[in-house]
């Protein structure tokens, strides 16, 4: 096997270094691209590059508008009940 | 007698569909011709799956701790199942946050393929219906 291989190989046995930090949080994003691209690819009629990739964008930001808004009432919430 | 057999056959073209969307991601809508959604689909789940694995490492595949996961994670194809066995050994650690991002990764991927395989199956019938049809 060679050196490049084994690498490949060793970095799916080793976990990550991932903080509980707020950077953290960055990792929804590939994860919300990957959803709105697969739901969009069932969804559509026809796949065509440039309505493809608009309607998954668009689905792609309202889910991250979503949620910011989400954690932004929920710490609100949090804000008022400890205040 | 040939409407029962046509029938049978439609049901194992399905049958066929769907376990060829489980086996491979996309490869499903590739068997019924829909080459840039297979091709679109493929790379996305194997890449979010990649990216679960990555970020916790195989360890993330627990069929004993971590059941319910497990059963998400399976969806992406039967090969689960043998990292699954290979992570039994318990040689592969892994906690706190690298855990959790891998699992939701990894069982988002198998989610998103029960999703493509079910959209497989309905085009593939869709397909069939409308062929059969044409011929009438």
């Amino acid at each position: 096997m060679t050196i490049t291989a084994s690498l490949v190989m060793a970095s799916f046995t080793i976990p990550e270094q991932i903080g509980t930090t707020p950077l953290s949080l960055l990792w929804l994003l590939p994860l919300v691209a990957a959803i709105a691209i697969v739901y969009k690819a069932t969804k559509l009629p026809e796949i065509k590059a440039a309505s493809f990739i608009k309607e998954a964008v668009i689905l792609f930001g309202s889910i991250v508008v979503f949620m910011f808004v989400t954690a932004l009432i929920l710490y609100a919430i949090a804000w008022l009940v400890l205040e | 007698m040939t409407e029962p057999r046509a029938k049978e056959n439609h049901t194992v073209f399905l049958l066929t569909v769907g376990l060829l969307a489980w086996l491979i991601p996309g490869a499903g809508h590739l068997m019924i011709k829909e080459h840039k959604r297979a091709l679109i689909i493929s790379v996305t789940i194997i890449l979010t799956f990649c990216a679960g694995l990555y970020a916790g490492s195989i360890g993330i595949i627990n069929p004993v701790g971590a059941k319910p996961w497990y059963v998400a994670q399976i969806m992406n194809s039967p090969i689960v199942a043998a990292l699954g066995h290979l992570a039994k050994t318990g040689d592969y650690y892994v906690f706190g946050k690298p855990n959790e991002i891998g699992q939701i990764y990894t069982s988002i991927a198998g989610l998103l393929n029960l999703l493509c395989i079910v959209n497989a199956v309905y085009l593939a019938h869709l397909c069939k219906t409308k062929t059969s049809g044409d011929h009438k």
